[in-house]
């Protein structure tokens, strides 16, 4: 229990300076690919911390429950996954994580924010079956939602969910608001949409959001490592190489059309995913 | 104490005197004392009755002659209504119905099983509930409604005294209709049902109305004779007279058409365009039959029946007809604009669900239909009272209408809010049955792919929705709303029950629904028991710490809140500040104007017209299939 | 430089660039300064594209009656603490285009200066030394300590003479 306990303070405290880290990887990385030197690596914990220190401008007392939601819902999905919990309900307190954003996005009169809401709301349209189908997927090869059944698996998640993890990838760089997908609010074009669903977030309440976004690449890279979980080192690198390709297909990639990505996404990787799940189901010993 | 054949009468007959008697008084305001006492009365024979329960009755010798002669009376009313309407296709069909209804009586053989009559057990306490505690609130918060209402509504308006004559005795039919097990006194109940429905989507008396009344009345006779037909098929198969026959004897012949009924009553596809319609009716209407009861008799039926046919492919058929239902219908809500329509086709959605997990008929399926039942009965409910409530305000249904609406009513709006976020956000019910519902549906996997697809359009038209209804400018204070207390107070009651009810989903599950599904599931496998146990255990519910502590944030920092933070949105520095807070920009020949930016709605990929003639005539060929076992 | 919080608002300068009535001079050698020749993103300089988001308001160009509203409003958006550089000899005093008949002058006509690099237009690398004494304010701004408005750049060209009626013969 206490073992338990500490773990969760440990992945709590320690999963925001991953994920920052990663981040400030990300920013020197995309400089580097550009031909350009790139800020330090610490970078995203000054930005983090300068704009704790700005003024909490808003429109309306509103959107500020919204975004405190956005990361109470992200924590209460890494707690759930550290603990091992039903990976279900992990991953509905994820899509309600960037729900709240999006309703906090909507609840100002501001276009910007309304146009990056309904955008981010299109991509969580286009990304949440694949999400839904991988644990799936995993039920089907652990016989159970909670995601600790993955660790006593004997063989790495890898080799009977190929296609699905191919399909995750995709729905990995939507998630990381990476080119072609990052129409909602851009991580690195800071002009597209003048930052679209986060424009009338400022200061700490921006911070708020960078933190959770933060928690969130730890969450995703964590779920790339699940794949390998009988050879952990292994997974890190893979979840390592997987955030590099990322970011280089943001940058040979253009932006595309939202209409374009959720029919993307609900062919591709979608149909990707299901042939994966088929296959586990002719397996003799799954489902009834 | 009462006996169980008191309660019974009670349950049934409280509302049709408190009925009757409304309609009597021709005072307003006695009438409004009366129809509030009626709703009182009710829910405590309801609560009453569910804790003396569970019982079963069976009635003498005289209950089957009187069943038939009522059900004959109805067939009558249903004849003259559709004679006077020129609508030859309902008399038709209830002359068939009439037909099967007297062959069945001249020439079954002998009834060799006396079976109860009516039955109250857990999941028709479920029901009894839901139509007493539910329906006695929407009841009383018509009061106040129709007392709006008839100040704007059309001449052609139907009186107040039978409109609550039917409204009030519909509780009585719909009580009838979950306890009876005598398939006879079904079929009394369920067109008794038809015949509210028609009666109260009719009331407005516009053209638009009276078709859509018609509609209804068609689609729902066209159900009557199915139900008629099984009862007739089962009666000359096996003697069998009731639906616990049905289930003991395995019958699959009166299953599918019992299933097909059902499908009408619960506005399916291909059978959903008469609740559609059914949104003329004054919202109460809608809220009570349209959504928290009536439409729930059918997926009860099949919810009642399934766990005797568990694993025939007559229910995996059934299970996929709810899916598609399910998904289809959600697709088509993300297409609406209009608030009701946007409900009605949530409702259909959510019912289809209902289906899809009673044809997956698994203990945990079982589990997650009564939970989706459940909340959805009181969430939708409140739902619909406050766009009622938003309508007589704003007179428009329509969603884009409705920013602002956190500033000039802000107690409906905070409401409604909560009534959709208690539809989509963890730990409320909702989310947490379509979780288990996904869970379930691992054993189907057809169903699976569109319970995922469906689930993903829900949240998009939800988000929508309710991002429009809290758009709202700064305001330091907030202005009283005024409603009428018969309105308001409901709405406050039924909130409360909502939220309250949703977050104690976990513990209703545990100790209510999970040992229901035991209980029906007696001899399920150990794997899907072991699914049940799973998708309850849910330990880390101290998690849920997390949201609590971001809503007490977020009060702390609303009342710590400075309003000098408060600036205008970004507009490129356009903004145009004439008054304080102005949301305009300056535009073209210095004009003020406001930005403004629709939600999406899709409509052309979507568009409703094209799509559901082909989502018809998938629906159709699977109710066809299901026919498929007539040969048998 | 010892670690304080208000170092961070000197590590992590975000601007918003604001162009009030400029020939895009100033405007194209402010971008010059984001390209992998002179890379202000080691700084942690990032250029965002709206105030909301922002600690410093660059301004190029003049100051005219039309555009004074526009910079108001994006001043008004702009969180506390925050510096206004005004870029180029445009944003400083109104440049060639002083005493025209329907400029104001520099930005700080409109809205405080903390901050004047001339130059027509400025040269990325003094752009890039008036963003290091923007950050120095920023830090200083955040600590509380009063902080001195730059001082008014002066005119060191005369206008030309208002054009005399034409001699009517």
């Amino acid at each position: 229990m206490i073992g338990r306990l500490v773990l969760v303070v440990l992945v709590v405290l320690g999963a925001p300076l991953l994920g920052a880290l990663l981040n400030g990887a990300d920013r020197i990385l995309t400089a580097r690919m550009q031909g350009r030197i790139g800020p330090p690596l610490l970078q995203p914990f000054y930005d983090l911390l300068k704009l704790f220190r700005k003024e909490p401008l808003v429109l309306n007392r509103i959107q500020i429950g919204y975004v405190y939601l956005h990361l109470a819902f992200m924590l209460m999905t890494i707690v759930l996954i550290t603990l091992g919990q039903d990976m279900l309900l992990a991953l509905f307190t994820h899509a309600f994580s960037t729900l709240s954003l999006v309703i906090g996005g909507m609840s100002v009169r501001s276009p910007y924010s309304r146009i990056g809401s309904q955008r981010k709301i299109m991509q969580m349209l286009a990304y949440e079956p694949v999400l839904i189908l991988l644990v799936v997927g995993i039920y089907l090869r652990t016989g159970s939602f909670m995601a600790g059944a993955v660790a006593h698996l004997d063989a790495p998640l890898i080799t009977s969910l190929p296609l699905v993890f191919l399909a995750f990838l995709v729905a990995l760089e939507i998630k990381l608001e990476k080119s072609p997908f990052d129409v909602a609010t851009s991580h690195h074009a800071h002009q597209e949409l003048v930052k679209g669903i986060t424009i009338e977030y400022a200061g700490p309440y921006l911070g708020i959001i960078e933190l959770t976004h933060f928690y969130e690449t730890f969450f995703l890279l964590a779920l790339v490592t699940a794949f390998f979980v009988t050879h952990v080192w292994l997974g890190v690198l893979v979840a390592m190489a997987v955030y590099g390709a990322a970011i280089l297909v943001d940058n040979v990639c253009a932006r595309m059309r939202t209409t374009w990505m959720v029919r993307y996404m609900w062919t591709v990787p979608v149909a990707l995913a299901v042939c994966n799940i088929i296959w586990l189901y002719l397996q003799p010993h799954v489902g009834r | 104490m009462l006996t169980p054949a008191n309660y019974v009468l009670a349950l049934i007959g409280v509302p049709l005197v408190g009925g009757v008697l409304a309609c009597a008084v021709p005072w307003r305001g006695v009438r409004t004392v009366v129809v509030c006492l009626t709703a009182t009365l009710t829910a405590l024979v309801g609560v009453l009755a569910v804790i003396a329960g569970p019982f079963s009755i069976t009635c003498g010798a005289w209950s089957d002659p009187t069943a038939l002669a009522l059900e004959l009376l109805l067939i009558g009313v249903i004849v003259a209504f559709a004679w006077e309407a020129r609508a030859w296709l309902i008399v038709l069909l209830a002359l068939v119905q009439l037909g099967l209804c007297l062959t069945e009586q001249f020439s079954a053989g002998a009834h060799l099983l006396a079976t109860p009559t009516f039955i109250l057990d857990t999941l028709s306490s479920i029901l009894v509930i839901i139509v007493c505690v539910i329906g006695a609130l929407i009841v009383v918060y018509a009061t106040g409604y129709m007392r709006e209402h008839a100040a704007h509504a059309p001449r052609t308006t139907a009186g107040d005294r039978r409109f609550f004559l039917v409204l009030v005795g519909f509780l009585g039919v719909m009580n009838g209709l979950v306890l009876a097990n005598n398939l006879r006194w079904l079929a009394v109940f369920w067109e008794s049902t038809t015949l509210c429905s028609f009666l109260l989507i009719g009331h407005e008396g516009t053209a638009e109305a009276r078709a859509n009344a018609l509609r209804a009345l068609l689609i729902n006779a066209f159900g009557g004779v199915a139900l008629s037909l099984a009862a007739l098929l089962a009666a000359h198969r096996g003697g069998i007279t009731s639906l616990d026959g049905i289930m003991s004897a395995q019958a699959l012949v009166p299953m599918a058409l019992l299933c097909i009924a059902a499908m009408t009553k619960s506005a399916q596809f291909p059978f959903q365009s008469w609740l559609l319609g059914a949104m003329v009716a004054p919202t109460p209407v809608s809220a009570l039959l349209h959504s928290a009861t009536m439409v729930k008799a059918g997926s009860y039926l099949i919810l009642r029946l399934a766990p005797a046919f568990a694993g025939t492919r007559l229910l995996d058929v059934v299970a996929l007809a709810g899916g598609f239902t399910f998904a289809i219908a959600a697709a088509l809500a993300v297409s609406q604009s209009n608030a009701k329509r946007v409900l009605a086709y949530s409702t259909i959605s959510n019912l289809g669900l209902i289906v899809a997990c009673a044809g997956i008929a698994t203990p945990l399926a079982y589990a997650a239909a009564i939970m989706i039942l459940c909340y959805h009965a009181a969430s939708k409910g409140l739902l619909f009272l406050c766009v009622g409530a938003i309508e007589q305000k704003i007179g428009s249904r329509d969603i884009e209408d409705m920013g602002s609406l956190l500033y000039t009513m802000p107690l409906t709006t905070v409401i409604t809010l909560t009534g959709m976020l208690t539809m989509l956000m963890p730990p409320f019910g909702m989310l947490m049955s379509k979780l288990m519902a996904i869970e379930a549906a691992i054993e189907a996997p057809f169903v699976l792919l569109l319970v995922i697809a469906g689930s993903a359009l829900t949240v998009f038209f939800w988000a929508k929705w309710i991002g429009r209804m809290q758009t709202v400018s700064y305001h330091p204070h907030y202005p009283r709303e005024t409603m009428p207390f018969s309105m308001s107070s409901v709405l406050v009651v039924l909130c409360a029950l909502v939220a309250g009810g949703g977050v104690a989903s976990i513990l209703v599950y545990r100790t209510l629904i999970e040992p229901m599904a035991l209980h029906t599931f007696a001899t399920a496998s150990a794997h899907t028991i072991a699914a049940l146990h799973a998708a309850g255990n849910l330990l880390s519910w101290p998690v849920f710490v997390f949201p609590l502590l971001a809503a007490l944030a977020w009060l702390w920092t609303i009342a710590r809140f400075n309003p000098a933070h408060v600036r205008l949105p970004y507009l490129a520095g356009e903004n145009y500040e004439e008054k304080e807070l102005s949301y305009a920009f300056l535009s073209i020949k210095d004009q003020p104007a406001v930005a403004w930016t629709t939600s999406l709605y899709f409509k052309h990929t979507l568009n409703e017209l094209r799509i559901t003639p082909w989502a018809n005539l998938i629906a159709w060929l699977l109710v066809l299939s299901l026919l498929g076992v007539l040969g048998m | 430089m010892a670690f304080s919080i208000h170092s961070m608002l000197a590590k992590s300068p975000w601007f918003v660039h604001y162009n009030c009535n400029s020939c895009n001079g100033c405007d194209i050698e402010l971008l010059a300064c984001l390209t992998p020749l002179y890379d202000l993103e080691r700084f942690g300089v990032l250029h965002v594209g709206n105030p909301k988001h922002a600690d410093i308001l660059i301004v190029t160009g003049s100051v005219n009656h039309r555009n004074a509203r526009v910079l108001k409003n994006i001043y008004a958006q702009l969180p506390a603490p925050h510096v206004v550089v005004a870029l180029g000899v445009c944003g400083s005093s109104g440049g060639v285009f002083a005493g025209a008949y329907n400029i104001l002058g520099g930005v700080d006509k409109v809205i405080p200066v903390d901050v004047f690099v001339p130059g027509c237009p400025p040269r990325p690398e003094a752009i890039i030394d008036g963003l290091v004494r923007a950050v120095g304010i920023l830090r200083d701004k955040s600590a509380g300590a009063a902080t001195v408005p730059a001082a008014t750049p002066t005119l060191t060209v005369t206008p030309s003479p208002a054009p005399q009626e034409p001699h009517v013969a």
